[in-house]
């Protein structure tokens, strides 16, 4: 960029700006304001802590105090039982959320697909979708404890019955919504139903499909730490944010929360990323 | 075997279910044959069921009742062999456009070996003309091109036949013409069967060997089916100058209007307002824009429609006569000024459907009408009918066409008879073509037609524009001759006796007023408005041509008479005479029960009733033979010896025309 710009520069005005004080001219208006946005947030949160506002530990406990340093930059210890970096705490979350969260894709696009394409099943049980979805990831912990009678599959169940409906919801509408061009073509052609769920149907529910599964990732994120806060005794960074609580570590709380905040960003622009892969430009 | 039927439509019906309950009657009674190797477009309003035919015809939608068969089975599901492209194209997004013809061949021909299935591919991706594009997505190209991949894909799976659905209804001109004339190309060099909905006029004319023209629902059906003679290969800049291009899209055009102004009239409520005494206030009267309209057109500027108790008369100009005869058959007008061998035509079935009897009570103008040559013609020295009878056998080699507006117009009479009297056979020496008025002018312009004859303004335009000079006038034909009367339907003149004595009492005082040549100015500026005439001044003359003793000039100006002893009164005598001329060009069969059939369109009992209360007394007035130019005379004693006593004329028929017994309109 700056090879390209600066003998333009140089043809003009000496006091034209040219290299890094060019693109510092062109993009401060898109870095400025998110700096002062954050900092100002940081330091109001930083003051009311120091101030005794509040009784919250502000941003710049995180290197304070000692035991959260230590915590903040060696993610990857592991001194056995739960006694872990918080690296190898989200890890066993994500696990977790792998595993859930396939189970929801797995089943949510085959339901999907099948309420789309049949009109009397999506009668029967769109009712039955629009009011389970509507139940907080939460309340379906003590459901999941009584159902498993295990703090493991619980949570995973949790977190498939958190994240299925979404990619159900936007599969079937992707179904429905395979335009009716699109079938006409299927039809005249007399496509089997295997090459026309193939050659059409998924290809033009795709962009649905992944809406739905952009949407369900974060929800799934957002139960594990749920699940795990009220399922002590298995490592993951819902546990270790309920661990710091009960020591009362409030800037590991503040760090736990940092985590996890962007972890579920990394995980939101990796779907977004994948989505722009798969099915560029639909 | 070119002329083997492959699709045949029978009796199809299709119901739509209405969300509200109920059912929406989209088509009814849909019967088509088509020919393999055809090329027929479906064409109508938005809304008229076109496409729903074109979608039971591809199997995408079933009839209701009746069947569509292709190759002698019947459709009950879409496949290959009747592809069709759609209107927004359907490719399907994601795939490259060979990715989108590939499919449809491994579909439909799945044996193919690698080689075979890439060089179809290749071969149809450049019989579009996309050679460069293979690669591409849909999204990539421009709309034409896309519908290009779309041609390229049916034609890939050589159906059987193809139905287009709109195909270019969403392009720009230039595109449009590129890909209509690359379709026709393709049609031609394979042989391809087609069905086309479009709402194109020239696109249906361009690409066509039949038109079908669908009515508007609901129930739509095919109102009439236009064969187009141009022979193919056909350009799209060459076509306009065939002969029968104009005609036919005229024809569309005047279907598709007609379906319009119906659509309209259907809309607005149609009560009868009775007021006054009379059975009905609220009269639809249709005109077309000649000179002979100016009754109606001072009747309304005067006044004295509502004079009469007729509060809400409404003038519907209308584009030809035909317009008139349609609205009468399915009653959007009242009455109508129409040429006098209208009602005797419509009363005989002349129109081609079931005879409709017509009441006429008041003949509102006489004479005006004239032959006009065009003027290359003159520049031959064609100053006479027998130098026109001698330039056609020198130069008999090409076509020669005259224009008329009717064939139940006096012109058309009046033109055969002259013309036969003169040794022309006016089927076999010359061909008469109906034109619409302002068709005829451009036409000898351009030197399409030799000649025409019709009433002003037409002659005094061609002569005063310098395309045409006049050769006869009717005052040397049969001076006096009826030339427009005013018809109602017989029901509806027994419906409403008395608004039928109003009008004709509003319309015989208004004659009376156009015959004073002192009102001759009024009235031409009147006419020349936007309503009726809608051209210059100047041009609209009623009767300026007089010599020095006050007598008319035999030709080359206009000669209406409005008014006067005998001149409006309807006569049977004429009417008879006007029988037996549509009998002699074989227009009707003539009819065995003519005496019913004169006594039945000759409603004088109005017209002495209208007369009487005006206070105007020519009502005794007794009218001797007609006298023609060629010295032979009609009394109307023995009609079928009179046929059979003239030189020139068809073999005509003689048949009872079954009218009916008279009954009033079902209120």
């Amino acid at each position: 960029m700056t090879t390209s710009t600066t003998p333009i520069a140089n043809r003009g005005d000496r006091s034209a700006p040219t290299g890094l004080a060019l693109w510092w001219k062109n993009n401060r208006k898109l870095i400025l304001p998110p700096i002062f946005g954050i900092g100002g947030f940081l330091l109001f949160w930083q003051l009311s802590a120091s101030l005794g506002l509040t009784k919250l530990a502000g941003p710049l406990s995180l290197f304070t105090e000692e035991r959260t340093r230590e915590l903040l930059f060696y993610p990857f210890f592991d001194r056995g039982g739960l006694d872990k970096g918080l690296f190898l705490h989200s890890m066993s979350s994500l696990s977790r959320v792998a595993l859930g969260y396939t189970l929801a894709a797995v089943v949510g696009i085959a339901a999907g697909i099948a309420v789309g394409l049949n009109k009397g099943l999506d009668r029967a049980f769109d009712p039955l979708f629009q009011f389970l979805r509507m139940v907080a990831p939460l309340a379906w912990v003590p459901i999941a404890l009584v159902l498993f009678q295990n703090n493991q599959p619980a949570a995973i169940f949790v977190i498939f019955i958190t994240s299925i409906w979404p990619i159900l919801i936007n599969t079937a509408e992707g179904v429905r919504q395979i335009p009716q061009d699109y079938r006409n073509v299927a039809l005249v052609l007399q496509m089997s139903s295997r090459r026309f769920f193939t050659k059409v149907l998924i290809p033009s529910a795709l962009p649905y499909i992944f809406t739905g599964l952009r949407i369900s990732i974060g929800l799934a994120w957002l139960a594990i730490i749920a699940a795990e806060i009220v399922m002590p005794g298995t490592p993951g960074i819902g546990f270790f944010i309920w661990d710091a609580y009960q020591n009362s570590y409030v800037s590991d709380i503040v760090l736990g929360v940092i985590w996890i905040g962007a972890i579920g960003l990394v995980l939101d622009r990796l779907m977004a990323w994948l989505q722009q892969r798969i099915s560029p430009g639909q | 075997m070119t002329t083997a039927t492959l699709v045949n439509v029978q009796e199809l019906e299709k119901n739509f279910p209405l969300s509200g309950g109920g059912n929406y009657l989209a088509l009814k009674g849909i019967d088509l044959e088509i020919r393999k190797g055809e090329f027929i477009s479906l064409i109508g309003h938005s809304g008229c069921g076109k496409s729903t035919l074109l979608n039971m015809i591809a199997g995408l939608d079933l009839p209701t009742a009746g069947t569509v068969l292709v190759d002698g089975e019947t459709v009950k599901r879409p496949g290959p062999d009747k592809m069709v492209v759609f209107q927004n194209y359907s490719l399907l997004p994601w795939l490259t456009v060979e990715q989108n013809i590939a499919l449809a061949i491994d579909e439909v021909m799945p044996g193919l070996s690698g080689d075979e299935r890439k060089a179809m591919i290749d071969e149809h991706i450049d019989m579009v003309g996309l050679g460069h594009a293979g690669h591409k997505l849909p999204r990539e190209l421009s709309g034409g091109m896309r519908q290009r991949v779309a041609i390229a894909r049916a034609l890939a799976i050589k159906p059987k036949l193809l139905l287009l659905d709109e195909p270019f209804g969403a392009l720009d001109a230039l595109t449009r013409g590129n890909l209509q004339e690359k379709l026709m190309q393709i049609c031609n060099e394979h042989q391809l069967t087609a069905v086309m909905v479009t709402h194109d006029v020239d696109e249906a004319v361009l690409l066509s060997d039949r038109i079908v023209c669908l009515t508007n629902g609901p129930g739509s059906k095919i109102g009439g089916i236009l064969e187009v003679d141009i022979p193919r290969p056909r350009q799209r800049m060459t076509v306009v100058h065939h002969p029968s291009y104009y005609s036919l899209r005229s024809e569309i055009i005047y279907f598709l209007t007609r379906q319009k102004r119906v659509k309209q009239w259907q809309a607005k409520p149609h009560k009868v307002l009775a007021r006054h005494g009379l059975e009905k206030v609220n009269v639809d009267l249709g005109f077309i824009p000649l000179a002979a309209c100016a009754p109606m057109a001072i009747a309304e500027a005067k006044g004295f429609f509502s004079k009469h108790g007729l509060d809400d008369v409404h003038l519907v100009r209308e584009t030809s006569w035909r317009g008139v005869t349609d609205g009468f058959l399915d009653q959007t007008l009242d009455a109508a000024l129409m040429p006098s061998g209208m009602p005797t035509w419509m009363t005989a079935g002349g129109h081609g459907g079931d005879p409709v009897p017509i009441v006429t009570a008041l003949t509102i103008s006489r004479n005006g009408n004239e032959v006009t040559l065009a003027k290359r013609l003159a520049e031959q020295g064609v100053r006479s009918v027998e130098d026109y009878r001698n330039w056609l056998q020198s130069h008999n080699r090409e076509p020669h066409t005259l224009g008329i507006v009717h064939p139940a117009s006096m012109h058309n009479l009046l033109l055969r008879y002259w013309l036969a009297a003169s040794g022309i056979d006016p089927d076999k020496d010359v061909h008469l073509q109906t034109l619409p008025p302002a068709q005829m002018l451009a036409d000898l312009k351009d030197g399409s037609i030799d000649g025409y004859c019709i009433g002003e303004p037409w002659n005094l335009r061609a002569t005063r524009e310098g395309h045409g000079v006049p050769i006869v006038g009717d005052l040397e034909i049969w001076n006096g001759h009826p030339g427009k009367v005013l018809g109602v339907r017989e029901d509806w003149a027994l419906a409403y006796p008395n608004t039928h004595i109003a009008l004709t009492k509003a319309l015989l005082e208004a004659c009376q007023f156009c015959a004073d040549p002192a009102h001759w100015d009024e009235m031409a500026e009147l006419l020349s408005d936007r309503r009726y005439l809608g051209m210059k001044r100047e041009l609209i003359s009623f009767g300026g041509g007089k010599d020095s003793e006050g007598q008319f000039a035999p030709h080359g100006e206009p000669h209406h008479l409005f008014f006067g002893a005998g001149v409006n009164r309807p006569s049977r005598t004429e009417h008879l005479w006007i029988l037996t001329q549509l009998a002699r060009w074989a227009e009707i069969p003539f009819p065995r029960n003519y005496v019913e059939i004169l006594e039945r369109i000759c409603n004088i009992s109005v017209f002495s009733t209208a007369a009487r209360e005006l206070g105007i007394e020519d009502v005794s007035y007794q009218r001797g033979p007609i006298e023609l130019f060629d010295g032979r005379s009609f009394d109307g004693n023995d009609p079928i010896a009179y046929l059979n006593s003239v030189r020139v004329h068809r073999d005509f028929s003689v048949a009872e025309i079954p009218l009916g017994v008279p009954r009033p309109l079902a209120a």
